[in-house]
């Protein structure tokens, strides 16, 4: 525990790994549709949010700042400034990225799990 | 039944001790590390970088720039996936029209007061996140889910009968869709059929000038930096994932009426 910084990092980063393997134990286990569609969505959203995590940077001063330039540089030097205050960008294009994708897969998942209901007038698999 | 569920949990909590582990002795890197990522480091430095157009994209947003400019062909199967998926869920509930007049009153007068209110202001946010993509936090997508969200709260307080009078029934909103998708790709080979009918060398996904093509797209809108193609890719994109996104609540919420008709609409082939 060198300072309250990085112990509450790591709070956040073993939370979200838990949180993967309650979302996973969800999908397993229950026996409704429903709710392993839900528990997928959650396994997806913790994810990305791993992956933000990742892409977080410490800085001299109290924050990191985000990965926008707020004024139109005018300089060299404001670029490279700012190359050295901000979070890693990369991270929070992938999740864009994957995001759009699961909703693609979620919206086909939940129609199906509508037709589902309408043929058996249950979600309950088993 | 018990002795499978005993299994399930004791394997996950073992994922997640072994994850833990895993994170805790650095196997995914530093994290929160004081310096970034060379790759991170190029991205953030040449996003917006006058001082070397060939390798920037003149965007004050670096996620923008990485998503629609260096990592463009990735973002245009992502939101051709998106499309596909709305044609599956289009396929699997094949039949289905929305039948205007079958009743749904929607909510209460004071919902719907509220919501009127509430409408415009929605729109506005959705559009302006959607045009300053490439200057503030936002973009095409997140706009257009904004936008998407208008629809969908039309759609549930006032009925659906109130986006099928407007004209935005499930084939307008599939046309809109496509055009979308249709702007994206004009957008990206743009530059390439402007340097074909000039006889000059040009890119796919070109932005700004570049080694060994001279062609740029507009750097500046008036007094604001356009980020060149970024512009046009978030408006359509903002256009197709509204259209689809509400196309695909649409379709989702159908009636008990019309999901009858949709059950009972046969096989082309039988």
């Amino acid at each position: 525990m060198s300072d309250p910084t990085t112990f509450l990092f790591a709070v956040v980063v073993l939370s979200l790994v838990a949180n993967t393997g309650i979302s996973l134990y969800g999908v397993f286990t229950r026996p409704s549709l429903v709710k392993k569609f839900i528990s997928l969505t959650i396994f997806s959203d913790t994810l990305n949010s791993f992956a933000i995590a990742i892409g977080f940077r410490r800085v001299v001063g109290p924050y990191p700042s985000a990965a926008v330039l707020s004024s139109v540089p005018e300089d060299p030097d404001e670029l490279l400034a700012f190359a050295g205050s901000a979070v890693d960008p990369l991270p929070q294009a992938l999740v864009l990225t994957a995001i759009v994708i699961g909703l693609a897969v979620y919206m086909f998942l939940a129609g199906l799990i509508m037709l589902y209901h309408r043929h058996y007038r249950t979600t309950r698999m088993v | 039944m018990r002795l499978r569920e005993v299994v399930v949990a004791v394997s996950v909590a073992l994922m997640v001790l072994l994850l833990a582990y895993v994170v805790s002795a650095g196997g995914l890197g530093p994290l929160a590390p004081r310096e970034l990522r060379e790759l991170a480091r190029s991205y953030l430095a040449n996003a917006y970088n006058p001082w070397n157009v060939t390798q920037s994209s003149l965007s004050l947003e670096a996620v923008t720039a990485i998503v629609w400019d260096y990592r463009g062909i990735d973002t245009f199967f992502e939101t051709s996936v998106l499309f596909a998926s709305i044609v599956g869920v289009s396929l699997i509930f094949r039949g289905y029209r929305e039948r205007p007049g079958i009743g749904g009153r929607g909510l209460s007068e004071i919902v719907k007061t509220s919501t009127r209110v509430l409408l415009p202001l929605i729109l506005v946010a959705g559009v302006s996140i959607a045009l300053h993509g490439h200057l503030t936090p936002g973009g095409g997508f997140q706009g257009g889910s904004f936008i998407a969200v208008l629809l969908v709260l039309a759609t549930v307080v006032f009925s659906l009968d109130f986006l099928v009078e407007r004209g935005l029934a499930s084939g307008r909103l599939l046309a809109l869709r496509s055009a979308g998708l249709l702007g994206v790709l004009a957008t990206s080979v743009a530059l390439l059929a402007v340097g074909l009918a000039l006889g000059i060398d040009a890119y796919i996904f070109q932005n700004m000038v570049r080694e060994g093509s001279e062609l740029s797209m507009p750097q500046w809108l008036l007094d604001r930096p356009t980020g060149g193609t970024l512009l046009f890719f978030n408006v359509f994109e903002a256009l197709a994932v509204a259209a689809g996104l509400a196309l695909a609540f649409l379709v989702l919420s159908l009636r008990e009426e019309e999901v009858g008709e949709a059950m009972a609409a046969g096989e082309w082939h039988e």
